[in-house]
């Protein structure tokens, strides 16, 4: 019986969140409504970020990768997350490190890092696919089956970044549910612990990255007013400066060889996690002729770091701002991250804020813990779902480059996502058939100083006088930050539509390919994967109608209606049972066909009983409870006309 | 785009209470939000995050006093924008001219109270037009016209307000 219940293929897959950190990750899950974390067979629960490659092309991950780090600093790759969706030309990509880069052939290429280990050209997306699956498996372990992930990323994070983190999720085989800003996953777990109503700064300071998100926490609903930060700043850069003087110290050359760098990182990481509790640390550090012994004080490592601690200051500032919030108006702070254990960042956090932050629970866990409340949340197995509710923003403005190379911004920082926008343009020349487009993401006036996401020709316009075309584009940010975009033009009342989405330096074929690579047999794997999921989402769908089925049956305009519907259901129902993946999502779109006027009308009848408010909700409710029982005395061969 | 208010489900007038359109907001979001279509069919789904962004939108306009009024004016058929609608007065010009040079003596100097100084003015002109656009806006149909000099105005305050953050952002820094 028990090896049966731990072998069921056919357990019910289980939504998890996962804290994809610079240093470390976390894979948290929903038990009786309260989240944990996943610890692994040596009751760890945090996996070290570290991504290790060996000889025989084994790929190993976690605190053994870590202890292989010094004799390979190159074969292994410790802190991925800071190369996500940057380039190889990127200022962050050529920071103090070990690593050796692979030159890139082409232009898109460049657009994405890659890591020159063992003959491989390994993108961080990949490395970074690695620790996902490792997590995963860990949830496995636990959980024998895992449903949807919510996967979190720093609320600073653009449109790339994002991107590159999905794709990670997916050559992972993660069914990313959504990808949910790290402060806001923070305060999900501090607000429903709390039950505290109020506004809250959190100031999130982790490995690599740093965020600070001005939010509104009223009955559940957690409403980010602005959000700040700097996607390169994190306890990484403390380590590199400890580093570099380290070095210094030793007397090492000016580009000291990748074994030295990583040894003095590592043993900088180490003096800085012990400065936490003690005045003074003493480390002895490896070298030719020798071992030399090191010695730091507090004071010197303050020294060290302050400027670094200070630039989250700008960021509090302009969130604040932004927010139109004085730190007196903050009912509390909440500190996120590992690097807020360090003594210095808690004082400079209580002078700024002026109040002593909250640390109830574990900086470290308490991201990975908001993650799976939501991922619980979205997967719709709880009944708060009806309670809670995030309401994010977009991090960084998104514009156009116009004439000039000035940037036109089309939606600005601190917009409320999901968000969109629409922009009319004409020809500027006579006969001109094309349109150049490139769409930037930032704060910075010139388009050169902003994070350059897409450039796009629309061609096939007409000829026609200059001035004469028109053409409207579209920008759609989604709930997960990522944007798309869509142009059109209508001038010869023929509609063109072009969907853009734009790109890191991976396309959708090598995100497939990858997704191919890793898997153990190929073709047969990924069919059977496809099989799996359109079955998850054949389920989900059916579920969905049944509940709506349940509560707007009313709204049904027809007994043929109704009819269509339910052999749509019952004919999906039926392919879930077979292997065809292709059938099932197939009968996935007849039921999405059969149901989409009546989805309308049910929209309608939410966003009426929103603006009508919670009395006439009521009433409502009594009324189609009363229309329900009509349609039941209906269905059991009463007619009613 | 569709008219704001009728999206916000809310009064066509200038005088809104912000708190309450920020509730409605919230109302509504809690309808509409993608987290809330995660299970359903692919073409619901779509058609939630349409509205969603509709309706977060339509709030973005309204809570802005410029677009607001644009929102009202538009309704009843008034063109706005700033190439549709009548020139400023030259007195206004004179007046922003003179403001701006000042701002830009305080930022070469550094001079962070100069800049609050004229902030502090400036916040207190916009109370004053802000009064005016709301009048202007509540009288009947095509009479609403008369808003749109103070509704230039408005923009031009709101301008030199966005300048003055933004330098302080660079002298803060």
């Amino acid at each position: 019986m028990q090896l049966l219940e731990i072998f069921d293929p056919k357990a019910a897959p289980k939504p998890i969140g996962i804290d994809l950190g610079t240093t470390n990750s976390l894979v948290a899950r929903v038990r009786d409504g309260k989240p944990f974390v996943i610890s692994d067979c040596n009751q760890e629960k945090l996996i070290p970020s570290v991504v290790h490659y060996d000889a025989r092309g084994r790929v190993i991950v976690g605190r053994d990768a870590a202890r292989l780090a010094a004799e390979f600093p190159r074969e292994t790759i410790v802190s991925v997350k800071r190369f996500m969706g940057r380039g190889a030309d990127d200022p962050e990509t050529r920071r103090l490190g070990p690593y050796e880069f692979a030159s890139a052939n082409s232009a898109e290429e460049a657009k994405t890092v890659r890591f020159a280990v063992r003959g491989k050209n390994l993108t961080p997306v990949e490395v970074s696919a690695e620790i996902l699956k490792v997590l995963r498996q860990l949830a496995e372990d636990e959980l024998r089956s895992v449903g949807g992930v919510v996967i979190t990323v720093p609320a600073y994070f653009d449109d790339a970044q994002r991107q590159a983190t999905k794709d990670a999720g997916k050559i992972a085989g993660l069914d990313v549910l959504r990808l949910l800003n790290e402060p806001t996953a923070a305060a999900l777990a501090y607000g429903l612990e709390s039950q505290k109503n109020g506004l809250f700064a959190v100031y999130d300071l982790g490995g690599g990255t740093f965020d600070i998100t001005i939010l509104l926490l009223d009955n559940g609903v957690f409403q980010v007013r602005s959000t700040g930060g700097d996607s390169a700043l994190g306890g990484d850069d403390m380590d590199r400066a400890l580093a570099t003087k380290i070095l210094a110290d030793l007397g090492a050359p000016t580009n000291p060889p990748g074994e030295l760098v990583r040894l003095a990182l590592d043993t900088a990481r180490r003096i800085k996690h012990g400065l936490t509790d003690a005045p003074q640390v003493e480390a002895e550090i490896e070298v030719e002729g020798g071992s030399r012994k090191i010695s730091v004080t507090r004071d010197e490592f303050e020294a060290l770091v302050l400027s670094l601690v200070e630039r989250t200051g700008v960021a509090c500032r302009r969130a604040l701002r932004d927010a139109g919030v004085s730190p007196a108006e903050l009912d509390g702070v909440i500190l996120v991250g590992g690097s807020t254990r360090v003594p210095l960042v808690q004082r400079y956090v209580e002078k700024l804020f002026g109040k002593t932050p909250l640390t109830d629970i574990d900086p470290e866990e308490v991201v990975a813990l908001g993650a799976a409340i939501q991922a619980d949340i979205l997967a719709g197995t709880k009944d708060r779902a009806d309670e809670v509710l995030l309401l994010d923003v977009l991090p960084l403005s998104l514009g156009l480059e116009t004439m000039g190379g000035v940037v036109e911004k089309i939606l600005p920082r601190n917009t409320t996502i999901p968000a969109g926008a629409r922009q009319s343009f004409t020809t500027y020349a006579d006969n001109q058939t094309g349109f150049d487009l490139h769409i930037v993401q930032g704060e910075r006036e010139l388009a050169v100083d902003c994070r350059s996401l897409a450039r796009f020709v629309l061609k096939g316009i007409p000829p026609m006088p200059a001035g004469m075309a028109r053409l409207e584009v579209m920008f759609r940010v989604d709930a997960d930050g990522i944007l798309g975009v869509t142009a059109k033009e209508q001038t010869t009342g023929l509609e063109q539509r072009v969907e853009v989405t734009p790109s890191y330096g991976l396309s959708d074929e090598e995100v497939e390919a990858m997704l191919m690579a890793a898997l153990d047999h190929g073709e047969d794997d990924l069919n059977l994967r496809q099989l799996v999921e359109a079955r998850v989402e054949a389920e989900r769908v059916l579920q969905a109608t049944r509940k709506a089925l349940d509560a707007d049956a009313d709204l049904l305009e027809s007994a043929d209606e109704r009819r269509q519907i339910d052999e749509a259901m019952l004919a999906l129902a039926r392919a879930i049972q077979g292997d065809k993946a292709a059938l099932i999502r197939l009968n996935t779109e007849d039921l999405d066909r059969a149901t989409h006027a009546w989805a309308g009308r049910r929209m309608d009848r939410a966003i009426a009983k929103a603006i009508a408010g919670r009395d006439v909700e009521q009433i409502e409710q009594t009324v189609a409870h009363a229309k329900g029982v009509d349609a039941h005395v209906a269905e059991h061969g009463h007619t009613e006309k | 785009m569709s008219d704001p208010f009728e999206t916000m489900g809310v009064e066509p007038k200038f005088d809104l209470e912000l708190d309450k359109l920020a509730e409605r907001h919230r109302d509504l979001s809690r309808a509409l939000h993608p987290d809330r279509y995660t299970g359903a069919p692919a073409a619901e789904r779509r058609m939630a995050l349409g509205k969603a962004i509709e309706v977060n939108d339509a709030y973005r306009v309204l809570k802005d006093p410029v677009r607001r009024a644009e929102a009202i004016l538009r309704r009843v058929g008034v063109p706005v924008g700033e190439t549709a609608e009548p020139k400023p007065s030259q007195a206004l010009l004179m007046d922003m001219m003179d403001r701006r040079e000042e701002l830009a003596d305080a930022r070469r100097a550094k001079d962070l109270q100069a800049v609050n100084k004229l902030a502090i003015a400036v916040r207190g002109r916009e109370r004053v037009v802000l009064d005016l656009l709301g009048r202007s806006l509540s009288t009947e149909g095509s009479a609403k016209a008369q808003a749109l000099p103070h509704l230039g105005e408005l923009r031009y305050l709101r301008r030199f307000l966005d300048e003055v953050s933004a330098i302080e952002e660079d002298l803060a820094t």
